[in-house]
């Protein structure tokens, strides 16, 4: 017998697949549980596993906004959190030229919220109700960076130097993600809770596919998904990732591929390019490795 | 819940602390709050959330479900349990070869670097670079000997924090420069009735150097190996964007083991690692491997990768040139330092060290702290 709270775990994850995305029930009890706890989850795993998929997923189920702030080498406070209205502050100055009042209260007025342009942060904590806040590979900013979030992730409010401090006025279901390109420090890692990604295994990835190619007949969904999971077993520079299987079963379905047999090898080697994304991965999956591989599928 | 129940997850959290994982005292006080929220008698639930809660990297993630099953399931139910502190991380031990034993074990510190140019030189030389890898594990005591070596530590204490100090915030504001500061400007131009007569500046600023170590661990190195480790985890403890790999005829990563802030778990871990230590080089294969499997993940233009050897490879020169041309593509700056290069008369006259040359940013000396102070304006200079 299910206890009533494992029935809320399958529930979720029954939930999620009906989106489209496909989940261990560990998963969906972390899950729940970031939102029981009011913690970030960061999730952390190689690229193309499906990362970005779960804040994308869970905006659905809980009907509401998914922000997005996409982190880059140099991203700084400004651009995510809040830049002022030039334009209008220098019109506004203008305007006041005839104003009699002292400048300082000119300054703060031209320094309102009225001229305040709402970056991805700001608008994640000043909206009325919960957004899911996705932190996009979080390894690829700038520590500074990782340590300007700690005040968001942990007290859920902000610093803008000319209005002082900003709480949330709903608290943001915050997912970080990060590819493992750089360490991030343990103070970010304490204030969240954390899931790996992994490669999915053979059922879960097939049961992807079916998911969301339910077109696709089911031997041959079986015959795409062995082939993959027998390509990450290759010293490859890129492993494929869950978007490249979906693209290259996509793929084989326009080309019309049917079945791995001789006859199918030509839309398999013309549709490869879905699958492998270096020249020298490309390389090494000439004609008689694909064919080995295929045969074997 | 019961203060037996309580105690028993305070326990659990103290097993998983004593098996290497980094959980804080403040974790505790959560995980009886979802231990609460879990439920008791639901074995999955509890641990999937007990997994979110405490694990906090992905080394953590996989060997939590052993410590769990080892701590809360009678012992016939267990499965396969890693109780072994400090788990090395994932480790790829692939292509390991069969080999001699090498019976060289690493030598310490203190006699290693301590004094520049000393007669030890002559000697590194003459073990050359051979084929053989050695399977002895190097003895990684050397790397915490507290007493005498807390004088050598602070000063690549200092070395790091030297280090640190090129990074400076990317940008700034500056009296000149290429950008206008709006906000300020708009600020100061309020007085002026909106006419922007006072400007204010900003000006890029330099960052500090993503810094990949490469540290050649092979017979002919064995002197130098263990200061270098010293640096490395200097480094690594200081700063946080520091990736350190140990090769010989293999390429190791041990980033995580050298951050470890337990010493002596750093040190079982780098045991644990270290299989092939003081055997034979193949640098260009190594560096070919690096290229191929973890370049494309740490070289970024703002990657300074720091290569240590003596440039005995038993390889073809051609494979490390092809290498390195692939570091200098992806890498803002490559240096090497040599050990040998201290001694008075040293001209790079082997094989590697020729082919290897015109691919460098900076070609430096480095046996020990001395020689790599002296060398510090040029190696900063050449990392910036």
């Amino acid at each position: 017998m299910t206890s009533a709270r494992m029935h809320t775990v399958l529930t979720l994850q029954r939930q999620l697949q009906q989106l489209g995305y496909v989940a261990e029930p560990g998963l969906a009890a972390t899950l729940l549980l970031m939102t029981a706890m009011g913690r970030p989850l960061l999730l952390e795993g190689e690229a193309g596993v499906g990362k970005t998929e779960i804040a994308k997923v869970l905006a659905q189920v809980h009907q509401t906004r998914l922000i997005r702030l996409q982190c880059y080498e140099g991203l700084d406070a400004h651009s995510t959190l809040y830049e002022w209205n030039y334009q209008r502050q220098l019109l506004a100055i203008k305007l006041l030229d005839d104003d009699t009042r002292s400048v300082a209260e000119k300054e703060q007025d031209i320094f309102s919220e009225r001229y305040l342009l709402r970056r991805p942060l700001l608008e994640a904590i000043s909206s009325p109700t919960p957004v899911v806040l996705l932190i996009d590979e979080i390894d690829r900013a700038d520590e500074a960076f990782e340590a300007y979030l700690m005040e968001l992730l942990s007290d859920f409010q902000v610093s803008i130097p000319e209005l002082g401090t900003i709480k949330a006025v709903s608290r943001p279901i915050v997912i970080l993600t990060s590819n493992g390109t750089r360490e991030l420090s343990d103070a970010l890692r304490r204030r969240c809770l954390y899931q790996y990604v992994d490669y999915p295994g053979f059922e879960k990835e097939l049961l992807i596919v079916e998911t969301r190619l339910p077109q696709m007949p089911l031997q041959l969904a079986r015959q795409v998904v062995e082939f993959v999971q027998a390509l990450r077993q290759m010293d490859l520079q890129k492993k494929p990732g869950i978007a490249e299987t979906l693209d290259w079963a996509a793929a084989l379905l326009q080309l019309g591929v049917s079945r791995f047999d001789e006859e199918g090898l030509d839309g398999i080697m013309a549709s490869l390019s879905a699958l492998v994304k270096t020249q020298a991965d490309g390389a090494s999956l000439s004609r008689v490795v694909v064919q080995k591989l295929a045969a074997a599928c | 819940m019961s203060r037996r129940l309580a105690a028993r997850y305070v326990g659990f959290i103290g097993f998983l602390r004593e098996n290497g994982m980094q959980v804080a005292s403040a974790d505790g006080a959560d995980a009886l709050r979802v231990a609460e929220q879990s439920g008791q008698f639901d074995a999955s639930l509890l641990r999937w959330n007990l997994r979110a809660l405490l694990c906090s990297r992905a080394e953590d993630w996989r060997r939590f479900d052993g410590l769990f099953d080892a701590y809360f399931l009678p012992p016939n139910r267990q499965k396969t349990v890693e109780t072994h502190a400090g788990g090395a991380g994932h480790v790829d031990l692939a292509g390991e070869a069969g080999g001699l034993r090498d019976s060289s074990d690493g030598t310490p510190l203190a006699s290693a670097g301590g004094t520049d140019g000393d007669d030890t030189d002559g000697a590194t030389a003459q073990h050359g670079a051979s084929l053989d890898e050695a399977l002895g594990q190097a003895d990684f005591r050397h790397l915490h000997q507290p007493e005498e070596l807390q004088a050598l530590d602070a000063l690549m204490r200092q070395f790091a924090r030297r280090l640190r100090l090129l990074a400076l915030r990317r940008e700034q504001l500056a009296s000149t420069g290429r950008r206008i500061d709006l906000a300020r400007t708009i600020r100061r131009s309020i007085a002026h009735g909106g006419v922007p007569l006072d400007l204010a500046w900003r000006k890029p600023r330099t960052q500090r150097p993503r810094l990949v170590l490469l540290l050649d661990v092979s017979r002919s190195m064995s002197l130098y190996s263990f200061f270098y480790l010293r640096l490395a985890r200097a480094l690594s403890l200081l700063l946080t964007d520091v990736h350190c790999f140990l090769y010989h005829t293999r390429l190791i990563g041990v980033a995580e083991a050298l951050r470890d802030p337990d010493a002596w778990r750093a040190q079982e871990r780098l045991q644990l690692l270290s299989a092939g230590w003081a055997g034979g080089t193949r640098i260009g294969d190594c560096l070919a491997e690096f290229n191929e499997h973890h370049a494309g993940r740490l070289l970024h233009a703002r990657s300074a990768v720091i290569i240590v050897s003596d440039g005995y490879d038993t390889g073809a020169p051609q494979r490390l040139v092809s290498a390195l041309v692939g570091l200098r593509r992806r890498a803002r700056r490559v240096v090497w330092l040599n050990p040998l290069a201290s001694r008075p008369g040293y001209t790079p006259s082997s094989a590697g060290m020729q082919a290897a040359l015109p691919h460098l940013d900076l070609f430096a000396p480095g046996s020990d702290l001395a020689s790599i102070a002296r060398v510090l304006p040029q190696l900063l200079q050449a990392l910036h």
